[in-house]
């Protein structure tokens, strides 16, 4: 219901840097993900737009209006905290009807709204109970409802669906985003589970270490990581990156391992050579991958190293020359551990990084 | 809205029976339950604190009864009256008195203490002097209360008293001393004890506001709440079994401790502040009446247990702890 400018935000803790240099602008009702490592600055964001911590420098918009000065109940927000924050002495019931008795909704608006999130979030039978006589996951899920029995301006969500069990948190992606959806809500969600953001968010921010590496769609951040981190830190099983030699044979330019030999054209040759840089890394997805017992043109030669399924799927582990490659493949493939096979690939899908820097160079 | 919600939720629950892995469910029970491990030995370490508990209070208990039963004289031996004296209180308007005012007494204590006590908490609660401060609060409680008593007497005193002047000067006082006058001797009392006792409740309430997790205060600001009404409903909630503790041990106190009084005003002037167990002093110590003075200190004595297991019954019940901010609930067990 609002957009969100984050402007050069800094947060320091004494000498720690927690958040360098933020920015970010989330449209109006757009949903955002925040993701990144523990420890990377994600709650720190979230805290300073809820107005719970000190901005130590930039400022924060909603629409036109700066909200560094603002007390929380001031900005209109709702907010799912990490670790529930749930009112001990308060039932269920209570704990979700708190927003709107704050508001000051009548009582019966009150028990409606309550009950109908409550069944959404299948928690409508420990209506009744205290805080502690939950498990973790149905706290959680309260602390989701006591967020959405209000239509806020913005929702902040803090990995609100982390301590569910991996069934119920596919139900609750889907709920969420389908409730974000509806209600129009400009929605920040921070979560350290990449597929959670690449399912979820309009736009995936990434961050390591308090600064933010790439901001877009999910389609961009998984197609065209800006550097090795973000390519290693996004996609399960994670993208391959193995350092390679730069060599040019003939004008035409080429990777070298100790196991195989790249030979690069069009654009990523051009990309190769126009940096000068002696070491890149190869970049590429274990599903851009096609591991075969039969040796063909131009494949790499390895032998496979594990076997490891993934329900439908089977994550092929090669190795050549010391290094590893994940192949993701169909578990039809036959090769059994220590057998040789060979590695086929589409460079259209490939990517190239500076070794130095680790930045993208395609 | 709501109804595609629903509707999708529907459809969720019938892809999980369709699959038919509903969870399989016991429904007997194991033949029989291990027996839980026994302590026996812990009655015989506890014993020896116990007998010693008994032979101090158990026996004065007994003794008490049985002095309210007889009429006890020094010179004399006993002579067995049955209930006679307690017969004799109900006729005995300094008693009933005595009980008006000790309940008057004692509310405005624990009412001024209460407040006074928990909104200085609050303010030094993270304060930058709050250390400097809490040291200089502590003052009033290390001292005894007939010195208390005492300086007080000084302060009060008609002639010379500091803050006799003051008040004089202020118009709140005439010429005669706050404790010579019958309207506002049991407030010269009461302030004493709230300037000597309402740091005890700061430093309880102090105590309980250290432990008022952070994190709700904050998602109860984010739900909308300012700090007086984060106050009521997120703090007063947390503090409550501490402010209960502080209660008890302050009605007990008051129930108990006349130190202050006696060396102030002795109850009077008139019978103005002759709360009961001033008049039961009294009764033992200034006349002697000793069986008379037990049949007065047995039915205080009974009033202040029956109060007090209230107070902990209230403290037990943790439906009660709920009180949700609004104060009122909390009382009327
Ligand atoms: N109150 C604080 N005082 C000092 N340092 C802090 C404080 N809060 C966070 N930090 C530090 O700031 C950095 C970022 O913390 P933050 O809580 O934002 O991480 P996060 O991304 O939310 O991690 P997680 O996924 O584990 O929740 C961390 O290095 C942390 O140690
Ligand atoms: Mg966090």
């Amino acid at each position: 219901m609002v957009a969100i400018s984050i402007e050069n935000v800094w947060k320091y803790y004494g000498e720690t840097v927690a958040v360098q240099d933020l920015n970010l602008e989330c449209r109006d009702g757009e949903f955002v993900c925040v993701l990144g490592p523990s420890g990377c600055g994600k709650s720190s964001t979230m805290r300073m737009l809820a107005g719970l911590e000190h901005i130590s420098a930039g400022q924060i918009l909603f629409g036109d209006k700066r909200i560094n000065e603002l007390a929380p109940k001031d900005r209109d927000i709702a907010m799912v905290f990490e670790n529930y924050a749930l009112y001990p002495h308060k039932t269920v019931a209570e704990n979700m009807a708190n927003p709107l008795r704050m508001a000051g909704v009548d009582k019966a608006t009150v028990t409606k709204k309550v009950l109908d999130a409550a069944k959404l979030l299948e928690i409508d039978h420990l209506l009744d109970r205290k805080p502690v006589e939950l498990s973790g996951g149905q706290k959680q899920r309260v602390a989701i409802g006591r967020v959405i029995v209000r239509q806020p301006a913005v929702y902040l969500f803090d990995e609100p669906i982390a301590h569910l069990d991996a069934k119920l948190r596919a139900r609750m992606r889907t709920e969420l985003k389908h409730l974000q959806q509806h209600q129009g809500v400009t929605t920040v969600y921070v979560t350290h589970d990449q597929l959670e953001a690449l399912s979820m968010a309009d736009r995936i921010a990434v961050m390591h270490d308090g600064v933010l590496q790439q901001f877009g769609t999910p389609a961009e951040i998984y197609s065209n990581p800006v550097n090795t981190w973000v390519a290693g830190f996004v996609g399960e099983p994670t993208m391959n990156l193995i350092l390679t030699e730069v060599a040019t044979e003939a004008d035409r330019p080429k990777l070298t391992h100790k196991g195989f030999t790249i030979d690069l054209d069009g654009q990523l040759g051009e990309a190769a050579l126009r940096g000068n840089e002696k070491a890149l890394r190869f970049g590429i997805r274990p599903e851009n991958l096609k591991v075969s017992l039969e040796r063909s043109p131009g494949a790499i030669e390895g032998t496979v190293y594990t076997r490891q399924l993934l329900g439908s799927d089977l994550l092929v582990e090669v190795e050549t020359g010391n290094d590893h490659f994940r192949v993701r493949t169909s578990p039809a493939f036959e090769g059994e551990v220590d057998r040789p096979c060979y590695i086929s690939y589409d460079l259209g899908h490939a990517h190239l990084f500076s070794a130095e820097t680790g930045q993208s160079i395609v | 809205m709501q109804k595609t919600l629903r509707a999708k939720r529907a459809s969720f629950s019938a892809i999980e029976e369709d699959h038919g892995y509903a969870a399989r469910r016991l429904d007997y029970g194991p033949g029989a339950l291990n027996e839980e491990p026994k302590r026996r030995y812990h009655i015989l370490l506890m014993a020896p604190a116990i007998l010693t508990l008994a032979a101090i209070t158990i026996y004065p208990f007994f003794w008490l009864i049985y002095m309210s039963l007889h009429k006890v004289s020094v010179a004399r031996s006993d002579r067995w009256v049955g209930l006679d004296n307690y017969a004799r209180l109900f006729g005995d308007v300094k008693y009933t008195d005595g009980w008006l005012l000790l309940v008057k007494y004692s509310a405005l204590c624990l009412t001024l203490e209460i407040l006074i006590g928990v909104v200085l908490a609050v303010i030094l609660n993270g304060s930058r002097f709050e250390k400097v401060l809490v040291t200089v609060f502590l003052m009033p409680m290390m001292m005894s209360p007939v010195v208390a008593g005492l300086v007080w007497y000084y302060l009060y005193n008609g002639t010379f008293g500091w803050y006799h002047w003051l008040f004089q000067s202020i118009g709140i006082l005439g010429e005669t001393s706050i404790l010579a006058d019958i309207d506002t001797a049991m407030w010269g009392l009461v302030i004493v004890d709230v300037w000597q006792w309402t740091p005890l409740i700061t430093l309880i309430t102090l105590a309980g506001l250290k432990r008022v997790p952070q994190d709700q205060l904050e998602a109860n600001m984010v739900d909308g709440a300012g700090s007086l009404r984060n106050f009521f409903t997120v703090s007063l909630p947390n503090i409550y079994p501490f402010l209960l503790i502080a209660i008890l041990l302050r009605f007990m106190d008051n129930f108990r401790f006349i130190d202050h009084i006696l060396v102030l005003t002795g109850g009077g002037p008139g019978n103005a502040t002759r709360i009961l167990p001033v008049y039961l002093f009294d009764v033992s110590f200034q006349f002697f009446k000793l069986g008379r003075g037990a049949a007065i200190a047995f039915t205080l004595l009974i009033v202040t247990i029956v109060l007090g297991l209230i107070l902990v019954r209230i403290f037990d019940d943790p439906k009660k702890q709920v009180a949700s901010g609004e104060a009122g609930e909390t009382t009327d067990d």
